[in-house]
């Protein structure tokens, strides 16, 4: 049943990603003409209030797989991290923590930000905020993979 | 408008809480491994290892909720909209700093 858990938080994760990553680049870069289109300035050329909704809810299924985990990470994998003397990687793991409470408690403002109409003394804090997210997404996938992988990198 | 800027309370303020709660160990509910069960901390006290991290949670959303009632719309309206990526920035710089002891 866990293990089942831990491959839909990793999956749904990955959606959450792309769709956050997507709506910072198409928030912070101004959209080209069609003819000048590359494959970048297309990934960010998408309409970034599309993504608002799906990224508060995928946040929050995420967050709330990664919290019914988050006991069996203490038991198997925290000593295992002690045992081998990993500190770096338990760090990794208490900044993971931090920034998925932070995120999921920044997440009202996060909607607020991106309401329609869009109101234009946001803008900034749209930008900032999006980016801030998507950074904690990025430090919580990547370390989150880096610990499922563990003892085959560190054998 | 009311409630916009309620949520935005909400968030500024838990983000706060929940980083005074890690910094100062701040926690009114443990979860113990060995029971698999939750701790009130103020009246039991949980016997083996425990994980805080669901009481830092639950007291800054508590907090939030708070802070969002007790503003009054007039003072959350003249709140900058800066504010709301600036004070999570400082909120994650705090974080890294806090637990650079682990990459030491």
């Amino acid at each position: 049943m866990l293990m089942a858990l831990l491959i839909v938080h990793g999956l749904l994760a990955v959606a959450l990603l792309g769709a956050i990553t997507h709506q910072a680049l198409a928030a912070s870069v101004p959209r080209t003409e069609p003819r000048t289109r590359s494959f970048f300035a297309r990934f960010r050329g998408t309409d970034a209030t599309a993504y608002a909704g799906a990224v508060v809810g995928l946040f929050l299924v995420v967050a709330a797989m990664g919290a019914v985990l988050y006991p069996r990470y203490r038991l198997a994998v925290r000593p295992l991290l002690q045992t081998m003397d990993l500190r770096a990687a338990n760090g990794a793991f208490e900044l993971k923590e931090h920034f998925a409470a932070l995120g999921l408690l920044l997440l009202p403002a996060y909607w607020v930000s991106w309401r329609q109409p869009l109101a234009p003394e946001y803008d900034a804090a749209r930008i900032g905020l999006t980016w801030i997210l998507t950074f904690m997404v990025w430090w919580n996938f990547v370390v989150g993979q880096l610990l499922v992988a563990i003892k085959g990198l560190f054998p | 408008m009311k409630h916009q800027g309620r949520l935005i309370v909400f968030s500024l303020a838990a983000g706060i809480v929940y980083t005074l709660a890690y910094y100062f160990d701040w926690s009114f509910l443990r979860y113990d491994l060995g029971e698999s069960r939750f701790y009130f901390s103020a009246k039991e006290t949980s016997p083996g290892p425990s994980i805080l991290w669901y009481g830092w949670l639950a007291l800054a959303a508590l907090a939030g909720v708070v802070g969002a009632c007790a503003v009054p719309p007039r003072l959350t309206a003249r709140l900058s909209p800066d504010l709301i990526w600036l004070v999570p920035m400082l909120l994650i710089t705090t974080a890294l700093i806090y637990e650079m002891r682990w990459f030491m």
